[in-house]
């Protein structure tokens, strides 16, 4: 019985960490969702999907589209870090691909900001080659921004990921199709990335987590309507300090993320039957 | 065999950074011979494996397959197919899909592949399995759908990377013969790379002992274990038993002048290239035979004696296997019944299972003798 207690106060610290500083909140949030006025009911919700139906599907698109682009860049660079041939084009790769990890998301949304401008490096390079004229140049600084900036961001972190699952994968099973004359690209694509299958989504999910809840990215790129969730529960917050609607909002992205963490945990339960 | 070679490796060495992994290999391999590899781990016999499968490019030196120079082709155009080590199956395919997939590279329509699949695992025992993963299979299982891989795009050549290493003892027997009577059946030129002597010995044609990158000797199982041509192979080949003797050639016999472990002998020469001084004896412990000292029986003429004291004695199964003292070294012997520790015993060598050796620097005959091993060694195999 003491035993039992002992261990009691020994998890006590960090239950209540976990408690007053995630599920209090947590749950005021989402008890604060269904508030109005001093009544519980669904006017939250009407409003949020009446105002922002627009960003929220903005933001899903926005968010899948870069899940994917993440997913097949990672692919190419875990792909040719594993197989690449010139074992100097592997090593400045394997140098390089990490860096963005190591930059905020802010100074990311900055750089991009000053890069994809209508008078930006990009365009400015681009002219001066002679591809584009002045005329021709447009901004990026819109959901395009966006999606580079994640991209940019995350893909990294999910190569890092998948880099390191197919470091570890049995060499053999690739030389063995090499042996039989698969191509490299047959043998990334039927080979080895049916083998790091798991790690390539987990690490995808993880990102769409992530870009879910990136606030800086949006407001410095695409301040502009349609725009993402998270732009939105900043903006009832701090114009209109309107909790209730920033509530349902947020719980909205929660249950979008909730989602896809569920094919996640179906894609594991069936890998592992 | 008198076959021209079809599989030819001509001074090939292989370095990785400032290690020389393989030394100027030569070897050539008859159209449907069975050859081993055999060596100690580090030996580059796995190197020289994927040397020829075209894995590791070769520093210098070239492989040919039917006179055709393949040294600079990739692994798919040499007509060669590798069995790996951990098999390497595919754990997302099925098991007519790890077999197909060659095929299947090949663009060869659905029903072919499906046939041939059919084939492959009717002759491997796999029937009723296709539609297993990896995972569900047991070791032999797998290791027999890897073979089904390798022979189902039909190549001239098979290349076996210690396939047997992964199975337990009693599979690994019947494995053995399967592969062989297969090899036999489909008449498929195949090089199998192997540390297990007597897998070496068992199943192939012709075994090829490495030694740090060099090929120590090449021949039948017979010739390399009668007629081993250097301390290394002999050792190598089970002749454990180590011992220092002086000698001089006189006629066709070696005269072993009598010295702190031994009676003098002369044993006949038959071929053997050695020089007069110091020799390293070699002998294995069921080759020899175990008097008691006392024992006036007739040693037959050349047999090289050996008087000691038993130190202990096992049975390892079949006979009594006795560690004798003899002089400043320990050697073993066998016996069909124990002797008594401390007991004075005589350890009796007959001639034709003595390998003696002039220590390294020391053998001006040995590079001749290696160069016409064939005649000699049939001459000897009998003896």
């Amino acid at each position: 019985m003491s035993k039992r207690l002992l261990g009691l106060i020994l998890v006590l610290p960090a239950l209540a960490t976990i408690t007053l500083l995630f599920i209090v909140p947590l749950g005021a949030s989402v008890v604060g969702a269904f508030e109005v006025e001093g009544r519980y009911g669904l006017g939250n919700f009407d409003k949020a999907f009446a105002l922002y139906s627009q960003d929220i599907l903005f933001t899903v698109v926005i968010v899948s589209l870069s899940t994917a682009i993440i997913g097949l860049v990672a692919i190419a660079i875990g792909g040719y870090l594993t197989l690449g041939e010139n074992p100097h084009a592997v090593a400045v790769l394997r140098w390089l691909y990490r860096w963005p990890l190591f930059i905020p998301f802010i100074v990311v949304g900055q750089v991009l900001r000053t890069f994809l401008a209508k008078n930006g490096m990009m365009n400015n390079t681009l002219v001066s080659l002679g591809i584009l004229t002045p005329l021709e140049t447009t901004s990026f600084l819109d959901w395009r921004g966006i999606v580079i900036a994640f991209v940019w961001k995350q893909a990294p972190f999910v190569a890092l990921l998948v880099s390191g699952a197919m470091a570890s994968l049995d060499r053999g099973t690739i030389e063995a199709a090499r042996n039989l004359g698969a191509s490299r690209l047959r043998i990334l694509i039927e080979i080895v990335v049916p083998q790091v299958a798991t790690t390539l989504i987990v690490g995808l999910v993880l990102s769409f987590v992530t870009m879910m809840s990136v606030l800086s990215v949006p407001l410095m790129i695409n301040a502009q309507s349609p725009t993402m969730i998270t732009a939105d529960i900043a903006f009832r917050l701090n114009a209109y300090r309107d909790y209730g609607v920033a509530n349902a909002l947020g719980l909205i992205s929660l249950l979008i993320t909730a989602s896809i963490a569920w094919i996640y945990l179906r894609h594991n339960v069936r890998s592992r039957a | 065999m008198t076959l021209a070679p079809f599989l030819e490796v001509k001074k090939a060495s292989v370095a990785y950074g400032a290690t020389t992994v393989l030394d100027g290999i030569d070897l050539a391999i008859a159209k449907g011979e069975f050859v081993a590899l055999l060596g100690s781990s580090g030996c580059g016999k796995t190197t020289l494996l994927r040397t020829i499968a075209g894995f590791v490019m070769p520093s210098a030196g070239t492989v040919s397959v039917a006179g055709r120079d393949v040294t600079r082709l990739p692994p798919d155009k040499r007509g060669m197919a590798l069995v790996f080590q951990s098999y390497a199956l595919w754990p997302h395919m099925t098991v007519a899909q790890n077999i197909g997939y060659g095929l299947k590279l090949r663009h060869q329509p659905a029903e072919a592949i499906a046939r041939r699949v059919a084939e492959m695992e009717a002759l491997l025992g796999l029937t009723g399995l296709a539609r297993r993963k990896p995972a569900e299979l047991s070791g032999g299982q797998r290791q027999r759908v890897a073979l089904g891989r390798a022979l189902a795009i039909d190549p001239e050549i098979l290349l076996l990377d210690e396939p047997l290493s992964n199975l337990d003892a009693r599979i690994r027997l019947s494995v053995r013969h399967e592969i062989r009577a297969l090899q036999r059946r489909l008449g498929i030129t195949a090089i199998h790379v192997t540390h297990d002597r007597e897998e070496a010995m068992v199943m192939a044609d012709r075994i090829v002992i490495l030694d740090s990158g060099r090929i120590a000797q090449a021949g039948t199982p017979e010739e390399v274990y009668n007629r081993p041509v250097s301390s290394f192979v002999a050792a190598f080949m089970g002749a454990e038993n180590s011992i220092g003797l002086v000698g001089t050639v006189a006629g066709d016999r070696f005269a072993i002048t009598a010295g702190p472990t031994n009676e003098p002998c002369a044993v006949p020469l038959s071929g053997r290239p050695l020089a007069d001084g110091p020799v390293v004896a070699r002998f294995r412990a069921e080759a020899a035979k175990l008097v008691p000292a006392g024992d006036a029986a007739h040693v037959p003429e050349g047999t090289l004696v050996l008087p000691g004291r038993i130190e202990s004695a096992s049975y390892p199964g079949g006979h009594w296997r006795h560690a004798v003292a003899v002089g400043p070294d320990t050697v073993l012997a066998d016996a069909p019944q124990a002797f008594a520790p401390d007991a004075a015993v005589k350890v009796c060598v007959p001639p034709e299972a003595l390998f003696l050796f002039n220590p390294p620097g020391a053998e001006p005959a040995a590079a001749e003798f290696a160069g016409h091993k064939t005649d000699k060694a049939s001459e000897l195999a009998g003896a």
